[in-house]
């Protein structure tokens, strides 16, 4: 019983340290994905905005080369005198500044980037200065034209190298986005291997528990069983050990009579031949006084007497207290029958049985007006209160006025009841030992045995009460009977 | 005991002093007839069964019968005599022993004793018992056993 218990409880606490532990590791390998995902989703909104920053710069650098192509066009139109090709002209200008001043202000963070720019409105200033100069009509520019083409092809590759390395770095960002997606992968995976085991784990655990709970509970149900069992095979012994020595005292005191008989029987004979004897020996010491001597007269008419009369009253004593033990044993076999029975009306009764004796010894006996009513065996009960309250009676303290009381009280489907008296008292040291046989307590003035209190408690046991006292010398004495409201029988008892 | 022949008394009782007793008291009321002692229930039934002095085979008899006796139960013997088939079953069964158990005496009853008397402790009860016995079993008829 204690091991199980004491199994249970380990059980139970390493259980719910397990199942937190588990608990508490999902919860982490959620936070560790959310986190892993928040960072993700963080990284591609910047890298989106980055792929974005190079499409810009690819436009603009794309509208770099538009521009030049327009400017070209357009001095070409205003070399073969075409209408408005100086404003053409100057429009494809502007629209160059403004493409190059755009990628400067988009690649501002970006020092290769700004040097290329740089190097670019460098070689744009040139070819627009290159471009007019020709146009004013020099005769130079004949001659320009080669200068002028190698000057758009560096700015055209100017350009390239900016379209380049937006492309280079879009690479190596991209590149870093999949590292991202891949690591952000990897932490999903290790979270999900991680839950997957916390939820493998934490069932195999509740499953094993569960299983051992229930394994618990029908070995708790066996040993109860078992218990119950267990509680009607002692409940036997002892009803058995309790019919053998009713038994054994019957048979004990039914035997010890036979012999008693033998002895008081041949001490009546015995007494019966003194008488003839005794008649000799005054018809010889009438007529012949010299035949008798001293120790005959003395034995015939002292020690024969004497002796008689111990060996009389002693067996007569010894009838009596087997008498009692019979009496005891023949309680313990006699059957129960239980009935109801008002307390009041029965305490009522005993006190008006023995109103002589009360009114003798001068005392006064209050009984409890409602006490409860108790299913149990009439006649013993009857025995038991009125043993008590004339032990009470008898056991007064001269000094003082006697005060008995008879209470009753009912709680818990038990009764108990209080002779309760102002009389003599008992030892405490004695608490034990006058409810044993034969045994007494405080001054021998009163006629008894000491059977009445150990006949009482044999009827309590029988009623399957208890009986206790609670007493001080010289201060009262409280007798408590306890028995069950409901006299239970005796499940069949084994005869 | 007005039958032609003498009814014998056949004793059945464990304890000498109580046989001594009853025997004195018996004769003490003017009783004369044999008394036949017996310890123990073996040698009884044979008496009672098999000796050609016992009952069965010469004359009526009483028993005094004691219930507690060393080799067997009086109440056995007490079955015995009077069962169906018994030659004995008309005797008078006096039980005598200081068994004073309710249930006892209506067993012994049961099985057909004719009187349940219990021994007094008191030795003036006691003597007194078997006086009145003895004044008793002088009136009394008893019955020839059954020609077997």
């Amino acid at each position: 019983m204690n091991s199980i218990r004491q199994w249970g409880l380990v059980a139970e606490r390493s259980f719910a340290r397990i199942v937190v532990t588990l608990v508490g590791l999902g919860f982490l390998a959620v936070l560790v994905a959310g986190i892993g995902a928040l960072l993700v989703m963080l990284r591609s909104e910047e890298h989106t905005r980055w792929v974005n920053h190079t499409y810009m710069v690819e436009r603009h650098v794309s509208g770099i080369r538009l521009s030049l192509e327009e400017m070209r066009s357009a001095r070409r139109g205003m070399l073969l005198g075409r209408a408005g090709g100086a404003a053409a002209y100057d429009a494809a200008r502007r629209h160059l500044d403004a493409e190059i001043a755009s990628a400067e202000r988009l690649t501002q963070d970006n020092i290769v980037q700004q040097a290329n720019v740089r190097e670019l409105r460098g070689e744009a200033n040139v070819l627009d200065t290159q471009y007019r100069e020709a146009l004013r009509g020099d005769e130079t520019a004949h001659l320009d034209e080669l200068a002028r083409q190698q000057t758009a092809i560096r700015l055209i590759a100017l350009a390239n190298r900016m379209l380049a390395e937006e492309r280079g770095l879009m690479k190596d960002r991209a590149e870093a986005q999949q590292a991202t997606l891949r690591m952000f992968y990897a932490i999903l995976g290790v979270a999900g291997v991680l839950l997957l085991f916390v939820g493998g784990a934490s069932i195999l655990i509740i499953v094993r528990y569960t299983r051992d709970l229930s394994h618990t509970r029908d070995e708790l149900r066996a040993l109860n069983t078992n218990l119950e069992g267990a509680v009607r095979v002692r409940t036997e012994d002892l009803q058995r050990a309790n019919d053998e020595i009713q038994r054994f005292a019957y048979i004990v005191s039914h035997d010890l009579r036979a012999p008693l008989v033998n002895v008081m029987g041949f001490t009546s004979e015995l007494e019966a031949a003194l008488r003839p004897l005794s008649q000799l020996l005054e018809q010889v010491e009438a007529t012949n006084p010299a035949l008798v001597s001293a120790d005959a007269r003395l034995a015939v008419k002292e020690d024969l007497p004497e002796a008689l009369g111990f060996i009389r009253a002693s067996t007569q004593k010894m009838d009596r207290l087997i008498n009692a033990i019979l009496r005891l044993s023949r309680e313990g076999r006699r059957n129960i029958a239980p009935d109801d029975v008002p307390l009041t009306p029965l305490a009522e009764g005993i006190v008006d049985g023995i109103r002589h004796l009360v009114d003798e010894r001068g005392a006064q006996i209050t009984v409890q007006p409602d006490m409860p009513t108790i299913f149990t065996d009439r006649l013993a009960l009857e025995q038991v209160v009125s043993n008590l309250v004339e032990n009470a009676l008898k056991y007064l303290q001269p000094s003082r006025p006697g005060q008995i009381a008879i209470l009753a009280e009912e709680a818990a489907g038990r009764i108990r009841i209080r002779i309760q008296d102002n009389g003599r008292g008992i030892d405490p040291r004695d608490h034990e030992r006058i409810f044993d046989l034969f045994r007494r307590s405080g001054v021998q003035d009163q006629q008894g045995e000491g059977i009445g209190l150990a006949h009482v408690r044999t009827l309590a046991y029988r009623l399957g009460g208890t009986i206790g006292v609670t007493s001080q010398l010289g201060e009262g004495a409280t007798f408590t009977i306890d028995l069950p409201a409901r006299y239970e029988g005796d499940k069949e008892r084994l005869a | 005991m007005t039958t032609e022949r003498a009814v014998n008394i056949v004793m059945i009782e464990d304890d000498e002093g109580h046989a001594r007793l009853i025997e004195k008291n018996i004769r003490r009321a003017g009783i004369s007839n044999t008394v036949h002692h017996f310890l123990d229930g073996t040698s009884a039934l044979h008496f009672l069964y098999e000796d050609p002095n016992g009952p069965v085979h010469n004359g009526p008899s009483l028993i005094l019968l004691d219930l507690n006796l060393p080799d067997m139960s009086g109440t056995d013997i007490l079955a015995r005599i009077k069962a169906e088939n018994s030659p004995l079953k008309r005797a008078p069964v006096v039980v005598l022993t200081t068994t004073d158990d309710k249930v006892e005496i209506q067993r012994c009853y049961d099985l057909g004793c004719n009187v349940y008397i219990t021994k007094p402790v008191n030795y003036e009860s006691f003597a007194d018992a078997i006086k009145q016995l003895g004044l008793f079993l002088s009136v009394i008829q008893v019955p020839d056993p059954e020609a077997s």
